[in-house]
């Protein structure tokens, strides 16, 4: 098999917001360290990886991204499934894209598990021209039983820490086996995959 | 917010059924400028699965919707428990950590416990399987979709024989291990098996050249198989009648064979959640090589125009916006009737029914995902694809099975598939926590579809037209549609190192 590296745990974490909230740009920042200035709508972008260390142990992080479905709210479900975290990104210096807040929950709702590791992230905080106050950010996460988090993508503001927050959080519950399942007994945690058996299998060329 | 919809692309697919998005996949992916659209609020067409409420109001919409009714009819629900739980059963909630295997007591479910775990269920429009080694695991593999979507290994085959159900033994440790059969004739089973996958091309011309007139069964018969291991290779491996052709079924068979042993103990995988992830994972690979998604957009008219050299102009009102493109791929339930060619077509509509039960038809030690194949049970029936699925496979919550059943119709749904439904489950109602022998059914669901899986071309050069779900088993027949040769073909995708090239045929 040809993706037995070296790591213990690896978590599927979805982005999801409004379009050009940035959440490309979360991503690109924390795994390549980039912030592309003017970028348009994702091309070619699957999900990226990033392994990061958490009390000595290597947890691999593999971050989706909506591939520019939300423009027109038509992301699949199937996007949702199998989720570990799910991050809800929102732009502090854009009322409408807080205001869609709960059209996301709702749909999260409806078919993410719901066991899936919220997060509210209130991006561009390095905008001057900000219409959302803190509080109402963190009150709002607080009522939907969210963590809460403000970042800026482009000054690397809080990017490392949302991501490392997540790792150690999901690595957590997967030690107290809290963690969603989504393969009975063989869960993709140590992102094993059988190719003959009963259990579930990926398909591998 | 619809308004920022560009308006000018090289490919407009309309309708996200499995056609129609392997084509959106492929097009985008040699980087053609896409824009695909769906007039319902949902991926999947007649191909999605539905959680409980998602399936109620599609119920209501079809009822209530003559136009609907052309694709879907005499559709019936039916429950089969109370409304409400009685208030005792409430000590269950003891029990709520999350591996409680120890469940004693079987749970009794009512009206109100389903609408309270709807999302739980995702019940399939058009549930399929697909062979391990068929031309849709190749094509998921080779493209890299494969890891959007999970699968569970179908456990076991089953048929119906003898007025009771049976395992059939698919593979050489299961011929070995099955008590059903006798030395002499698991040997002989073997040898015939081993035959059929070995032959090469010429030795299939020898071995089969006076055969093209007869029935497979004649071929069977002539082999000298017993009456037993006729039934196993006739109905159960390759899903045929008395009638089935004798090459057919050879084809069958060898498609079974040639499957086994790549991912689990029989030929078959089942996508995670049902089979309505699969067009969604299409429509990912589509989008995320830049094809545009706009669900809940309904087009209102198509107009064509050839500007010079055979180049293609289409035009579609939709919502207010005029949209243009030089291929128009559609599925044939969104198009308009006068693009279709006249030419009549075969079909054969298809019966389909959904039962939710509380138990496995045929008990087992872990949770089985189960393939049953009825021989028919009456003169001038089909043969019914019966397929068990349970929670393991995201399909329903603990305690229950989510069961299909497919037939080509003969009457309608109900009259063609309740009888085989009645030999399997306990269709009275009554008492849940009863000990019986078959298992409950809980809830039921009959329909008919009109049969639009023949391929159908399009008056209008540069518009492709997509076929809807046929009864058959796997996804073979969509996939082929898309990734074949002429003249069946839509168009045609090769991949290669460098990617994909796809044409697109004009439809004549």
């Amino acid at each position: 098999m040809p993706d037995m590296e070296d790591y213990k745990f690896l978590f599927k974490v979805v982005l999801v917001g409004n379009a050009g909230v940035g959440k490309t740009c979360l991503v690109r920042r924390f795994t390549q360290g980039l912030f592309p200035p003017g970028q348009g709508a994702t091309i070619g972008v699957d999900f990226m990886i990033k392994t990061v260390e958490v009390d000595g142990e290597k947890v691999k992080l593999q971050i989706w991204d909506t591939a520019g479905q939300e423009r027109f709210r038509s992301i699949t479900q199937s996007y949702y499934r199998s989720a570990h975290a799910l991050i809800l990104v929102y732009d502090i210096s854009c009322q409408p894209t807080f205001d869609c807040l709960p059209d996301w929950l709702r749909e999260i709702e409806e078919y993410a598990n719901n066991k899936v590791l919220r997060i509210l992230v209130g991006n561009k905080t390095d905008r001057e021209d900000r219409e959302i106050p803190r509080h109402i950010g963190e009150d709002f996460a607080q009522r939907h039983g969210m963590y809460f988090l403000e970042t800026s993508a482009k000054e690397a503001e809080n990017v490392e820490r949302l991501f490392m927050e997540i790792a150690v959080e999901l690595m957590e519950q997967a030690k107290c086996k809290e963690l969603p399942k989504y393969d009975g007994s063989l869960g993709p945690i140590n992102g094993k995959t059988t190719s003959v058996g009963d259990g579930s299998c990926c398909l591998r060329s | 917010m619809d308004d920022d919809l560009p308006t000018d692309f090289q490919v407009i697919v309309v309708g996200t059924g499995m056609v129609e998005s392997i084509v959106a996949a492929a097009c985008s992916r040699i980087r053609k400028n896409v824009l695909h659209m769906d007039s319902s609020d949902h991926y999947g067409g007649l191909w999605a699965s539905y959680n409980f409420d998602g399936l109620q109001k599609f119920i209501k919409e079809v009822n209530s919707d003559p136009k609907k009714q052309v694709q879907v009819y005499n559709l019936s629900e039916k429950w089969y428990i109370e409304k409400e739980s009685p208030e005792l059963e409430n000590k269950d909630e003891e029990n709520k950590t999350d591996d409680s295997k120890s469940e004693q007591v079987k749970k009794v479910w009512s009206q109100a416990s389903f609408a309270t775990e709807y999302r739980k269920f995702n019940i399939d429009m058009t549930p399929k399987l697909l062979f391990s080694r068929g031309p849709l695991v190749e094509l998921l593999i080779s493209s890299n979709i494969a890891r959007y979507a999970e699968f569970r290994c179908v456990t076991r085959v089953l048929t119906w024989l003898d007025d009771r159900l049976m395992p059939v033994p698919c593979s050489r440790a299961d011929v070995f291990a099955t008590e059903a059969v006798s030395i002499v004739e698991k040997r002989m089973l073997m040898k015939m098996l081993t035959s059929i996958v070995g032959y090469n091309e010429e030795e299939m011309n020898n071995e089969f050249k006076d055969w093209e007139s007869k029935t497979f069964k004649e071929y069977l018969e002539h082999k000298g198989l017993t009456p037993n291991l006729i039934h196993y290779v006739l109905y159960a491996i390759a899903g045929g009648t008395n009638a089935m052709p004798c090459l057919e079924g050879v084809k069958e068979c060898k498609k079974f064979l040639m499957s086994l042993g790549r991912y689990g103990n029989t030929p078959f995988l089942w996508p995670m959640y049902g089979s309505g992830e699969l067009p969604q994972c299409f429509c990912r690979l589509c989008a995320v090589f830049g094809g545009v998604y706009c669900l809940n957009r309904p087009i209102d008219k198509v107009a064509t125009k050839t500007i010079d050299e055979g180049k293609n102009m289409i035009t579609i009102d939709s919502k207010s916006k005029t949209l243009n493109c030089e291929h128009l791929v559609i599925g044939i339930n969104e198009c308009p009737k006068e693009l279709l060619s006249t030419e009549s077509v075969e079909s054969c509509d298809i019966s389909k029914a959904v039962f939710i039960t509380n138990g496995s038809i045929m008990k087992s030690d872990k949770e089985p995902l189960t393939l049953l194949r009825f021989p028919p049970l009456a003169e001038g029936d089909n043969t019914v694809t019966v397929l068990e699925v349970g929670p393991a496979t995201g399909s329903c919550p603990k305690g229950l099975f989510v069961v299909y059943f497919i037939t080509n119709k003969v009457k309608d749904a109900e009259t063609d598939l309740k009888p085989y439904a009645e030999r399997i489950f306990d269709m009275s109602g009554g008492d849940q926590t009863e000990a019986t022998e078959k298992p409950k059914c809980l809830w039921s669901l009959f329909c008919n579809l009109k049969d639009t899986s023949a391929p159908v071309a399009s008056v209008a050069a540069g518009v492709h037209v997509c076929s809807g779900p046929d009864a058959g088993l796997d996804f073979d027949r969509a996939v082929l549609q898309v990734h074949s040769t002429p003249p069946q073909r839509l168009l045609y995708v090769q991949s290669d190192s460098s990617g994909y090239s796809v044409t697109l045929c004009s439809a004549t």
